[in-house]
Formats: structure tokens, C-alpha cells, sequence
């Protein structure tokens, strides 16, 4: 199993196998090298190997000649935001985001704070592949710089962003759980000074991470817990570095991570109609939202990278991905699990709505992901047969291969594609009927043909 | 002739050009082996003052983080104090980032074993091996440890020394002492070593920000600016450290430089008309050693170039004292290492004890004429050189233990490879100028027929 990843969103890899310091410094070496120099933010969640990555990071970077500034640990968006207030030439987040522990990554921001785009990320490679990095002389390399208060300059900005009295007011009660990654120290601050009775669990960045950071259903059942027992208004969930938001309702249902996105444009586009961007693998949902609500909906490849200059580019009411993530460009063009809370709660706060009837809104989809693990040589091989043979035959869809292969009919889609961050392919169908979704998940996995796949459901 | 390769890879640890040859990549596999070799333990870094400190100390941490080990992060401070801190702090090792005398565009990674002397040349195998093999330990995600800051290194370093020696009064007066520590990582710790021997302390380049005034050597023209302070001060005695302070040169209080050798030969004269013991000292090291330990009726044991086969031989032979010609004491009963703060020391001691100024005690030492040269030299014609010199001088009493020495009654000469540059040095002690020079030229003329 190749179990190192280097795509749009990144290199990742598990650290004692892949993910060596050697590879860290190469590609830290390459990024100042394509940046030709200058200041470079650097921030990391609270993975043990991130000390280990922090270091071979800030030697790379140092000797191509780059100003580093170091904030610490703190949530990835709260680096993206200080990155472009300090106009930097750019940044990296050291963070395995949703993935387990043992995996860690490099995610490289541009200076107007979104992800490399599927080109810069490959003119970054070529760099990397060519090993032949900018080298600086002692007289020209600049000294470590630390900062602290980038977090502090995410919450000026947030409070700017959001109706804070109103929601202080409401005096909500809210369950937080941070999986003791990044956002730790900035969400139970944030929620108290948005007047919130805040219960928060695996809020310490000393701990390890107390189940898999990916908030999804599965993973929130502490805090499904959690939210009953305190009769809490409302339960949200963090991945490590605070790009991925899980919803638990006042009910204590902890709700699919495609509804993150589902219910934010369901409360922006009905102060303000407008386009909302979202990739080909999130839920139908969203344009049945946008139709009520007279908006429209653009789809791109997956990657926050797409969605993040589409918004840019449309003036998009918001943007966002199936995955929990949420862009809201009047805070910043970029997933941020805390502009998504603060949109969240604001609309509770003003409508006097419970979670719960916010859900009710939602048109109702049956979503199933499968992630089928393989080897890379099956992965490709396998999806690019799937692809000749749909261009001949395309069993009544509409077809649209801009990122893998995505199928849909007028009762459903399927879509298939190779990972961003594993080695492994994911299938998604929807529908509105769950046998229905079952059978065109089915469908693909048995097309595939992926003889050494193993399955993990989600 | 082609320019010189400046990376390094050798038993002294890996030394190079920044912005050249020594990458952080190269760094970080280093760090790693070193990691792999001492199994995952404690590792204690510290680094001079050079503004490449910071990147190469970054790539050292992310290798010895990749390895499993903890790190003690000593940041700036002499390397001598990192050797004491290693034993202090039961470490399975250390890292000093020092190019030590240097120029300012070098750094290099010395590697300390548990003892807190250097690798020898075997386990120096041993590491390269690992390195060259390239299969590192790699720590799973859980066994990667933190790094840990640690401030007690100069504060402990200080109070060894002042646990054996205490303030001096010269003539029932304090001491005038003039510094120069080339603004390297004696700057942060020598004032105040001088303060608590209840000196007044006059200084110069004593800004730890690794931007050198002159090369770091602590060689005689290298210290012009502190013999001007000495003179305009009025001092009675100055000192000079290289950047990382384990070197120590001397300039007498009439202003003039006494030759980096006579370093050691005053400390070794001041603690043998104390105590018996033995001396150790490298091949190169002037003869003024042996006469001094003659009239004491000590032995005097010579070894290869390289501070830890001194330090090796002085522990076998637990030797009083020891030390290089380069300026280097190491007097065990402190710090088993080159050490510029013990030497400035038992200077000061010395001084106190016989109430003579310093000029006084350098003339009543034995007087040799010493003329260092060095020649570019790959390593692969080093070999050929010395054979060609060994045919010449087949028929005189031959040394073979580093290079080639040549011992004359009263003169002698050293010539061998670098450890730490492509170069050879060439090394020609005599009673008087005139042998000294006529016989290095004759060795230099003879290389370069070769």
C-alpha cells in the first residue's frame, strides 16, 4: 500500500513510513524555491509528529532564503487569514486534517490565502521533482520569527463578520468537541465570547486524538453523547486544524457531514440569493436549496482549491464541500469551521429556530460513501477502464468526467474518483430513495473490478 | 586546478559551505544516523552564534525527532558546555553546530557521545555507515517527542569551574582582563567568568549575532584588534576565543600575541609545579610540552590529531592534563573537553600565584620557533605525497602515527591531511627562525615537484 500522497491538496503521508523529514525539507526547500523567497507563515495542529515536520519545515525554508514566521499551533484558517493581512508570499499548514493521527501533510497556501490551485501545485512538483533548490548564503538568511496571535486576529475579524450581541443574547449552550487538535484553545474561546455556556470535550492540545478527526456521524458519538447529557442547543465538531465542521442536533443526532454545507446555504442563501459553489461529490441537496431560494450552483473537481477560486472568481453568496467544509468569503476564501459556527449560530440566534427545524428544511438525500482501498497501479487502471467503457455506453446518464467519473440520473448519481489524500477510490451515490443509492453504489463497486480492494465504509 | 570540494563528511562529523554544499537534507540524514546510532535516547544540541545556526539546528532536530529521540535544546552556548551538559543530563549524546574557527559561511555538526567526548574514528564509521546505507530508524507517530528547551547549560558550566577555582588577586590587586570572543558563543558566557574570578573585564565582540569582525582563528592576525584594547586599556592580560569557544589564544599584557601554543604550555606548567600527572598532546604540538613535563619528572604521552584522541589517551592514561597546540586545554578534574573558560582560568591562576605579569611567565617557557603552512589537497593525492616524502626522508627517525613526522634533535615535522578541509598542513617547530622556515620551505618545494 503506497501510503504517501502528493496531490492538490498536499503531501500526506504516515509519518515512520512515508512521510520522512527528508521529504518534509525537500518539499519545504521546493515551495521557497517557487516562491522565489519572502515571508512564509507556518502553522501546525497538535500531532506529536508535527514538532518533528515544524523543524524540517523551517530548515527548508530557512535555506532557500525565506522569512519564516512561525505561529505555533493554531487552526490552519486562522493562519490563512493573518497570511493575508501580513501580505506573505505564502504559507504552510502542517496538518494531517481529517485524516488519523499517524498521518501527517503539508498543505501550501498562496499569498491570497487559498490552496496551490491543480496548476501551481504542479509547477511545485516540477520544482520538487527537479531537486534543484534556491540556496542561500549566511549573509542572506533571514532568523525564525514567532508569533502568537493569530487567533486573536481570526476573532477581531469573526466579530466583525457576525451580529455578536444578538447571538450573546441567546445565551446558547453549546457542545463542543475539538479532537485536542488545533482549534483546542480558539473554539471554547470564541463560543464564550459569544456569550455561549460552552461543555467542551478533547479540548486539550496536549492529549491525543481521542477517535478519528474526520467529523463525521460515526466519530461525534462522544458527542451525541455529550449534547444529550447537557441538554445542549446545539453540538459541533472539529477536525484537527479547524477546516471540517460536524453538526450535532439539540436532539442529540449527529448529522451527516454533507449537511454542514446543506444548512449554511440554506441560512446565507435566504438573507441573500446568490450563486453557491460546491464539488461534483456533494449532495444534491444544495441545488434543491439554491432552487428555493432563486440561487444557483456551480460544481468543480474536488479539491478546496477549486471551490475556493470559484467563489472568488463568481462572487459566490459561499462555497463549500460535501466533506464539512465551508467557505463564507466575508470572512475569507477558505474553509473555516469558525465563520461556518458563527454563521450557524447567528441564524438561531436572530430566528429563534431551533437546530432541528434548520434540519427540517433540508430536502431529504440518501448518501452513500464507500472508500475502496487499493494500490495505485488498480486504482488508475481500474477507473480508466470504467471510463472507455462509459463513453461507449453511458446506461441513460448524464456524464461528466471533469474529476473521475461522475453518472446521474434523474432519480440519482454515482460518482467515482481516486482520492486527493489516500490511495484509495471513492464512490459516492445519492438518491432520494436509499435502495436506490445502495444499488448504484453497488453498481460501481462491482464495475470496478478491484480485486485487491478493501472496503471501508464511512 | 579545479576549485576545492567544500563538503566535508569525515570522523570530525560533516562540515560545510551554507548556501553550497551543506543542505538541510543533507543535515537531516545526518541527524537521522546520528539518531539511529544511539537508539533513540537523549540527545543535548547547542550551536554557536553563525546566523546558519538556526536552519541547520531546525534540519538537526527534525532528524533526531524522526529517530524517536528527546532533545535538549541548549541553543547558543560554547561547545564545551554542551560536552559538560551531555554528562549532566545522562544524554546518549550530543550535537554541536559549530564550524568552529571556520570562516563565517561554514557550519558543521560535531557529534558527542555520552562521555561527552567526541566520536572516535570507529564509532565515526559506524555512524557514516548508517548514514550511507541510509535506513534510519523511522519513530511512528506517538514515539516522536517533544523538544525541550534548556537554559542551565552556561549557568552549570559556571559553576563547575568556579567549584574549583575561586577569585584571584594579583599583587593584592584585581586583574585587568581584555576579551575578544569574535563575537561567537563565548560572548555569553566569558564576562561573566571573569566577573566571578573578581576581574575588571575591558571587551570587544562580545555581540552573540555570528556576524565575525575577523576570521574566528584565534591565530596571531587574527587578534590585532585585541592587542590594540590590551595596549589602549592598560590590560594585564587578553584573550581570545574562536566561535565556539573551545580555542583560546593569549596576548601578553605588552600587547603582543604569545603563539597558540604556549596556551597549553602555560597551563600544563602551572598544574605540573603543582602535581604530578601526565600529559597528553597531539603529534603537532610544540616540544616546549616535553621539556616542561622533563624538569617536573613527567611523562608526555603524543597521539593523533583530533581532540578525541587526546581525550581518549588522558582518560586511558588518566592523565593530569592535555590538550592542542591549536590553543585547546583540557584539564579533566572541570570538563573533559577543549575548553576555553578553563583555560583563561588556570591562566589567570597562574599569573596569581607566581605574582609575575604574563609577558614574564611566557619567557621562562622553552623557545621554539614554529612555522604552519597549509596546501590545497585532494584527498586522493594525499596519499602519494606523504609516500614521496617518506622516500626522502627514509633514513631519519619517522613518526607514522598521523601523516608523517620527522624528528630531528631539537626541530621536528609534521605534515598530514586535514580532517576538516581538503588540505594538507604542514607544521615545522625549531629552535630558531631560520631552521624552521628553510626546512617547511624545502618540504613545500618538494610538493609541489610531486
Amino acid at each position: 500500500m503506497n501510503l504517501l500522497k502528493i496531490s492538490i491538496s498536499g503531501v500526506r503521508g504516515i509519518v515512520g513510513a512515508t512521510f520522512t523529514p527528508e521529504l518534509v525539507v525537500n518539499f519545504a526547500q521546493a515551495f521557497g524555491t517557487y516562491l522565489e523567497s519572502g515571508k512564509i507563515l507556518i502553522c501546525r495542529d497538535t500531532r506529536p509528529s508535527g514538532a518533528m515536520v515544524r523543524s524540517a519545515v523551517i530548515s527548508g525554508l530557512i535555506s532557500t532564503g525565506c522569512e519564516v514566521v512561525d505561529l505555533g499551533i493554531c487552526p490552519t484558517p486562522s493562519m490563512q487569514l493573518l497570511l493575508t493581512n501580513l501580505n506573505a508570499r505564502g504559507g504552510i499548514a502542517i496538518s494531517g486534517g481529517h485524516n488519523p493521527e499517524e498521518w501527517n501533510a503539508l498543505k501550501f497556501v498562496r499569498e491570497d490565502g487559498i490552496y496551490l490551485n491543480a496548476l501551481q501545485a504542479s509547477e511545485l512538483l516540477d520544482v520538487y521533482h527537479q531537486g534543484e533548490f534556491n540556496k542561500v548564503p549566511w549573509n542572506r538568511l533571514f532568523k525564525l520569527r514567532e508569533r502568537n496571535d493569530a487567533i486573536e486576529h481570526h476573532l477581531s475579524k469573526l466579530r466583525q463578520n457576525f451580529e455578536w450581541e444578538a447571538i450573546r443574547k441567546r445565551r446558547f449552550r453549546v457542545a463542543v468537541d475539538c479532537c485536542n487538535g488545533a482549534c483546542s484553545e480558539m473554539t471554547p474561546r470564541f463560543l464564550e465570547e459569544l456569550g455561549c455556556n460552552v461543555v467542551s470535550i478533547n479540548d486539550s492540545v496536549q492529549e491525543r486524538f481521542p477517535h478519528d478527526p474526520n467529523p463525521t456521524p460515526s466519530n461525534m458519538q462522544q458527542l451525541r453523547a455529550l449534547v444529550k447529557a447537557s441538554r445542549a442547543d446545539i453540538g459541533f465538531a472539529h477536525d484537527a486544524d479547524g477546516e471540517r465542521l460536524g453538526i450535532v442536533t439539540e436532539q442529540g443526532t449527529p448529522l451527516s457531514e454533507e449537511w454542514t454545507l446543506a444548512i449554511v446555504t440554506e441560512i446565507e442563501l435566504s438573507k441573500q440569493p446568490g450563486v453557491v459553489v460546491t464539488n461534483l461529490s456533494t449532495t444534491q441537496a444544495i441545488d434543491e436549496i439554491a432552487l428555493r431560494h432563486g440561487g444557483g450552483v456551480i460544481r468543480t473537481p474536488i479539491g478546496q482549491a477549486y471551490v475556493a477560486e470559484m467563489v472568488k472568481e463568481v462572487g459566490a453568496v459561499l462555497g463549500g464541500e460535501g466533506s464539512g467544509g465551508v467557505i463564507l468569503p466575508k470572512t475569507q476564501f477558505t474553509h473555516d469551521s469558525f465563520a461556518a459556527i458563527g454563521s450557524i449560530l447567528e441564524f438561531l440566534a436572530l430566528h429563534q429556530n431551533k437546530v432541528s427545524e434548520l434540519v427540517d428544511r433540508i430536502p431529504g438525500f440518501f448518501m452513500i460513501k464507500r472508500n475502496l482501498a487499493s494500490s495505485p497501479s488498480a486504482i488508475y487502471a481500474s477507473i480508466q477502464e470504467l471510463r472507455s467503457s462509459i463513453e461507449f455506453d453511458a446506461k441513460g446518464s448524464t456524464v461528466d468526467l471533469s474529476d473521475g467519473i461522475k453518472l446521474s440520473w434523474p432519480d440519482g448519481w454515482v460518482h467515482i474518483r481516486d482520492s486527493n489524500t489516500e490511495s484509495m477510490i471513492r464512490v459516492i451515490a445519492e438518491a432520494r430513495e436509499a435502495a436506490r443509492a445502495e444499488a448504484l453504489a453497488d453498481w460501481a463497486q462491482s464495475t470496478l473490478r478491484l480485486e485487491d480492494a478493501h472496503l471501508n465504509d464511512q | 586546478m579545479k576549485p576545492i570540494r567544500t563538503l566535508k563528511i569525515s570522523i570530525s562529523g560533516v562540515r560545510g559551505v551554507i548556501g553550497d554544499s551543506l543542505s538541510p537534507t543533507l543535515l537531516t540524514r545526518f541527524a537521522e544516523s546520528f539518531g539511529t546510532y544511539l537508539n533513540s535516547g537523549k540527545i543535548v544540541v547547542g550551536r554557536d552564534t553563525r546566523t546558519s545556526g538556526e536552519m541547520v539546528k531546525h534540519a538537526v532536530f527534525a532528524g533526531l525527532l524522526a529517530t524517536g529521540c528527546p532533545v535538549v535544546d541548549l541553543d547558543i552556548c560554547p561547545v564545551p558546555t554542551i560536552q559538560l551538559m551531555v554528562r549532566k543530563l545522562g544524554a546518549r549524546g550530543g550535537i554541536a553546530i559549530t564550524a568552529s574557527h571556520n570562516p563565517v559561511e561554514w557550519n558543521a555538526l560535531k557529534l558527542i557521545r555520552s562521555d561527552g567526548c567526541f566520536l572516535n574514528s570507529y564509532q565515526a564509521e559506524e555512524l557514516l555507515s548508517i548514514y550511507h546505507q541510509g535506513d534510519y530508524r523511522k519513530a511512528r507517530n506517538h514515539e516522536i517527542k517533544a523538544v525541550k528547551k534548556n537554559s542551565q547549560g552556561i549557568p552549570s558550566h559556571l559553576e563547575q569551574i568556579l567549584k574549583h577555582y575561586g577569585p584571584v588577586l594579583w599583587k593584592g590587586r584585581r586583574l585587568k582582563v581584555a576579551i575578544d570572543c569574535c563575537n561567537g558563543a563565548g560572548s555569553l558566557m566569558t564576562p561573566e567568568l571573569l566577573q566571578a574570578l573578581g576581574c575588571d573585564v575591558v571587551s570587544i565582540n562580545t555581540t552573540p549575532d555570528g556576524i565575525f569582525p575577523h576570521p574566528p582563528e584565534p591565530v596571531p592576525q587574527n587578534l590585532t584588534d585585541l592587542c590594540q584594547l590590551v595596549k589602549e586599556s592598560g590590560a594585564d592580560v587578553g584573550f581570545a576565543q574562536d566561535a565556539d569557544a573551545d580555542r583560546l589564544a593569549i596576548v601578553s599584557e605588552k600587547g603582543t600575541p604569545i603563539g597558540e601554543d604556549n596556551t597549553l604550555a602555560l597551563a600544563v606548567k602551572f598544574l605540573l609545579r603543582q602535581e604530578q600527572g601526565t600529559v597528553v598532546t597531539n603529534l603537532s604540538t610544540t616540544q616546549a610540552i616535553d621539556d616542561i613535563a622533563q624538569v617536573f619528572n613527567c611523562r608526555v604521552i603524543r597521539t593523533r590529531i583530533g581532540e578525541v584522541n587526546v581525550t581518549e589517551t588522558m582518560k586511558k592514561e588518566k592523565a593530569l592534563i592535555g590538550g592542542e597546540g591549536n590553543g585547546g586545554v583540557i584539564f579533566p578534574r572541570i570538563n573533559f573537553a577543549r575548553d576555553s573558560m578553563v583555560g583563561i582560568t588556570l591562566v589567570l591562576h597562574y599569573m596569581a600565584l607566581t605574582a609575575s605579569p604574563l609577558s614574564t611567565l611566557v619567557e621562562e617557557l622553552p623557545r621554539y620557533y614554529f612555522v604552519k603552512h597549509t596546501l590545497p589537497c585532494p584527498s586522493f593525492r594525499v596519499r602519494s605525497f606523504l609516500n614521496s616524502l617518506k622516500e626522502i626522508y627514509f633514513r631519519e627517525k619517522l613518526d607514522l602515527t598521523d601523516g608523517l613526522k620527522i624528528l630531528r634533535p631539537d626541530s621536528w615535522a609534521h605534515i598530514r591531511s586535514s580532517n576538516t578541509e581538503p588540505i594538507m598542513r604542514i607544521v615545522v617547530e625549531a629552535r630558531n627562525e631560520e631552521t624552521a622556515q628553510a626546512w617547511a620551505r624545502e618540504i613545500i618545494a618538494m610538493m609541489h615537484d610531486e
